[in-house]
């Protein structure tokens, strides 16, 4: 076995790791707040993600076929879809509530979980229909903005580019954000009142269905922004795209402590780690007989493993079960 | 009395639809609704026993004569309906949301495709195929090998909450999936995303054709399945399971062991799955991992849901109306505008030969399944055949 | 000389309450109650008994056999079944379905005999058919056997879930307030019912209760809980004269001289 090759990748790997793990810390947030205020996995967070990244390469193509795309500064770009991109994912995500989760809501627990799997194998196949007729094709490439390419060397054998440093950076802004918006704000307070108990809530003046609608446009948005730079930093997008990342993203949640944001955030890099390193070194230490798609059995199985022995998380779930 | 003959002439003439149009969906959509029609008749148990056995015994075996794909058609109706009917005894009798379910399928499909084929001199060493005898012994391998990996994913993850419980058997299905993708190394026991072929048949009597006798293998199966969910379903082991799905603190306050009796969900389930895994992979010739996806759970799962949780009449109905939606009006309804656009029909001005092309609706099975789970949450949550139950009571 | 139904030294914490502080209990036979105000650790202390929490401390046996650490269902198979302050029946299943549910435990086939439908098994279901049409007719309600819970009155779903915790054949019945949001009509025939099981079947009964007078006619003992202790037990009489009970219901003023009845 060379150990010079192992150690030479390893800064590279710890970086892929990093990337990927404030992705799944994106996608969890969606997951996060809904369960933290409702106690219910929105199951079509998967796809209300990908919606995001949708909005964002359909901007992009349009900006490139008016012939625009490389006029405009490239910030400006970024901006434009990260905000288009969590604009339509929250208006998706609190639609989603009004129509297929609201009427269930005193229904037994696994009545709007089963109306949620509904909702994202609909809106998968509603995607894919949008496309073929709007664009004869669901397989979409975001068109690259040649900046964003741009690689900076870290060390002599590691470099970034600089798309996945806006990624982290982007991340970290929303993720703190979010946690000061919660923690810091009366519509936060409002939240976790909510969260905490909702006929109490609702007699000290609070609006109950507003604040949820509320917590599905906030997380919604963070989906739709994580679509947006899943699609930068990843390019090739279909409507079935969202939906693995979706279950690795509320994994990191329940990893983390689902209903907590720091958790959301620990939980990502830490499985984000864990598959970055699985798919560069079990190759690599097995002699090729396990392959890097055993990552994705890594991943699932630190779910399972999370829920039987952890089923609180790393850091605790912020949410008291209720009786 | 009515019922009665209306019953007996439906099937008359929708038997004849079928004779007289033998290219028509449309005709054997008809004949397969009039099945549906006589089972909720009103009419004596040894009339519709006997309308029934007439349709599935003589006609359809007649009909699929002319028409083979029909018989083909009524195999995986056949083989769904035994799917959701175990998948009805975890989700709709136990309460446990499984959304792994087809894993099971795999197990039993491969148990079989591996020593059923020359592939099984690979894992092994040699002597692969088996015989096709062995078949039938390995019906019953398949079962137990499913029930065995039931239990042995149910020991660890059946203390947990519903709602996590349907993550993790999501995850499990999706271990096996990868699994089963990957296996190929470094012991090669799937073949990897390649699949294994060809897969041995079972004989079959020697006045039938090979998908008559997997018809008939089938519906023999289908029969058990449900004669087992019936003494299941109306038994202490029934009752405890429908106990602790109302209330699972209560049952066990009343002494149902909740780990023990969710495990013998879990394998019941399991096993149905597990022999029909084995049915599946001889009768496709070719698996691979392909056809054990998160989609085939969900659509299993879109089946009992239709039918109505708990209802074994409603988990028959379910799948055959799923099933059938996607084999034959999915698909259908896509050769039929592919002539209107080779035809080069106008609708409205529009010529429909500039549709899209990428637009092909047979595809879209899972906005099928998406709209019946969550129209049937909202509008009709207890299914189109709700559970004996809950149906006398609106009776009364 | 062990009794039927001891505990020793019972304490409960969540978080930084404790429930329940060094609870003794001893109950042979008959009907005792458990009163206190709310929040006194009552409920806690049934949950204990029966396997729902864990004890943090302490000793509880039945029949001599130690009972904590077991699960619910096995301590229900042991003789000891309960009912719930909130009814908790199974509520999309008809009437003698929920009796049928209770006599889970005492059912003596498995998973073949149902499969291959034995005579064993047939006698079992049959046993078990007429054993709950029994229970059904000693509480009052056979008439309404086919009927689904949920649709039931509010009296006879209590009565039912009696009889579905009849169902496991118990030697002791813990009944966690059987007359909540009864009249007191109604709450005075069940206490002629409960009278008529000890009697008919030998079981002894443990009672959670609110109303006073209820408890005061029907008990042979009666335990006072306060902020997790046990302040006072012995015959209803004396229970009803002791200070520290009259203080714990109607605060310290009550308790002097000439303050007011326990109770209310």
């Amino acid at each position: 076995m060379d150990l010079e090759l192992l150690v030479g990748i390893f800064p590279q790997v710890l970086l892929d790791g990093i990337l990927l793990g404030f992705m799944y810390a994106l996608i969890a947030l969606g997951y996060t707040m809904v369960y933290g205020v409702l106690e219910f996995i929105n199951f079509a967070h998967s796809e209300i993600f990908i919606v995001g990244a949708f909005v964002g390469v359909e901007i992009l193509l349009g900006l490139k076929s008016a012939g625009v795309l490389d006029s405009v500064p490239w910030v400006l770009v970024l901006l434009l879809i990260l905000v288009a991109g969590m604009l339509a994912s929250g208006v998706l995500a609190v639609s989603v509530e009004r129509i297929a989760y609201r009427p269930l809501r005193h229904a037994p627990r696994l009545i709007p979980l089963i109306s949620a799997i509904g909702v994202s194998f609909f809106l998968q196949d509603a995607i894919r229909l949008f496309e073929s007729i709007w664009r004869n094709a669901f397989n979409l490439v975001y068109p690259t903005l040649d900046v964003l390419n741009h690689r900076y060397d870290l060390t002599a054998t590691v470099d970034v580019p600089l798309k996945s440093l806006v990624v982290i950076v982007a991340a970290l802004l929303m993720l703190w954000g979010l946690w000061a918006l919660v923690n810091r704000t009366k519509i936060g307070t409002a939240i976790r009142a909510v969260a905490e108990d909702q006929a109490a809530a609702s007699l000290m003046g609070i609006n109950v269905n507003r604040i949820i609608s509320l917590t599905f446009l906030i997380g919604g948005a963070m989906g739709g922004a994580a679509g947006v730079l899943f699609g930068v930093q990843y390019g090739l997008i279909n409507p079935y795209t969202g939906f693995i990342p979706g279950l690795k993203a509320f994994t990191a949640a329940v990893l983390g402590g689902i209903g907590n944001i720091p958790g959301a955030m620990v939980g990502g890099l830490v499985l984000g780690l864990l598959e970055a390193f699985a798919a560069s070194y079990l190759s690599l230490l097995t002699g090729g007989a396990f392959g890097a798609e055993y990552k994705d059995i890594f991943a699932f199985s630190a779910l399972i493993l999370i829920l039987i022995f952890r089923p609180k998380g790393l850091l605790g779930e912020v949410v008291r079960e209720r009786a | 009395m009515i019922h009665a003959a209306a019953s007996i002439a439906l099937l008359i003439v929708s038997g004849a639809m079928v004779a007289v149009f033998p290219r028509s969906i449309l005709a054997f959509l008809v004949f397969q609704g009039s099945l549906v029609a006589i089972y909720v008749a009103r009419i004596p148990a040894w009339l519709r026993a006997l309308l029934l056995g007439t349709a599935l015994l003589v006609m359809m075996p007649v009909i699929g004569a002319w028409n083979g794909y029909y018989l083909e058609v009524a195999t995986q109706v056949g083989i769904f309906v035994a799917l959701a009917l175990g998948l009805n005894i975890v989700v709709g009798l136990a309460g446990l949301l499984d959304l792994g379910y087809v894993a099971f399928f795999a197990v039993g499909a491969y148990t079989w495709a591996i020593v059923g084929s020359p592939h099984g001199n690979i894992v092994f060493g040699g002597g692969f195929p088996l015989s096709p005898w062995a078949f039938y012994l390995f019906l019953v391998v398949g079962l137990l090998v499913a029930a065995g990996t039931g239990i042995l994913l149910g020991l660890p993850v059946l203390r947990l909450r519903g709602d996590y419980l349907a993550i993790v058997t999501l995850g499990f299905g999706e271990v096996i999936r990868v699994l089963a993708n990957n296996l190929d190394k470094p012991i090669n026991l799937t073949n990897g995303p390649k699949g294994i072929t060809p897969i041995g048949r079972p004989p079959v009597p020697p006045f039938m054709s090979y998908s008559e006798g997997f018809y008939f293998l089938v519906l023999l199966i289908v029969i058990v399945v449900i004669l087992v969910n019936r003494r299941l379903e109306d038994s202490h082991i029934g009752r405890a399971w429908e106990a602790m799905r109302e209330d699972e603190l209560a049952a066990q306050a009343m002494g149902v062991p909740l780990v023990r009796s969710k495990l013998l969900a879990f394998a019941c389930g399991a096993s149905f799955a597990g022999v029909m895994g084995v049915v599946f992979s001889a009768k496709q010739l070719f698996i691979n991992p392909e056809s054990f996806t998160f989609l085939e759970s969900i659509g299993v799962l879109a089946m009992v849901i239709l039918g109505g949780m708990g209802s074994i009449p409603g988990a028959v109905v379910g799948a055959t109306v799923v099933t059938v939606l996607n084999l034959q009006v999915l698909k259908g309804f896509s050769l039929w505008l592919n002539e209107l656009k080779n035809a080069d029909v106008t609708v409205l001005g529009y010529n429909l030969a500039n549709l899209p092309t990428q637009l092909e609706p047979a595809k879209y099975e899972r906005m099928v399944f998406g709209i019946i789970l969550v129209v049937m949450m909202i509008v009709r949550p207890q299914g189109l055949f709700p559970a004996r139950r809950r149906q006398r009571e609106l009776g009364q | 000389m062990t009794g039927l139904f001891e505990a020793a030294g019972v304490s409960k914490r969540f978080g930084g309450l404790t429930a329940l502080h060094g609870v003794d209990y001893r109950l042979d036979a008959g009907i005792a109650s458990i009163i206190g105000p709310n929040g006194a650790g009552k409920t806690t202390l049934f949950n204990i008994f029966t396997g729902v929490y864990p004890a943090d401390e302490g000793r509880v046996t039945f029949r001599g056999q130690p009972v904590l650490g077991l699960r619910p269902d096995q301590i229900t198979a042991l003789g000891v079944c309960r009912t719930f302050q909130n009814i908790r029946l199974f509520a999309n299943m008809t009437a003698i379905e929920n009796v049928l549910v209770g006599m889970h435990a005492r059912v003596r086939v498995g998973l073949w005999d149902a499969l291959a439908r034995t005579s064993r098994f047939h006698a079992s279901e049959q046993g078990s058919w007429r054993g709950g049409l029994d229970l059904l007719e000693r509480v009052g309600l056979r008439p309404k056997a086919n009927e689904i819970a949920r649709n039931l009155p509010y009296g006879d779903q209590r009565r039912l879930e009696l009889a579905r915790a009849l169902g496991s054949q118990p030697a002791l019945l813990l009944l966690d307030e059987p007359t909540a949001g009864m009249t007191q009509a109604e709450a005075t025939s069940l206490m002629a019912l409960l009278r008529r099981l000890v009697a008919d079947l030998g079981l002894a009964i443990l009672l959670i209760e609110h109303n006073m007078r209820v408890v005061m006619e029907v008990s042979d003992r009666v335990t006072v809980l306060d902020h997790g202790e046990k302040i006072a037990e012995g015959v209803p009489r004396e229970v009803q004269t002791n200070p520290r009970v009259i203080e714990a219901y109607l605060g310290r003023r009550a308790a002097a001289p000439g303050g007011g009845r326990a109770g209310a």
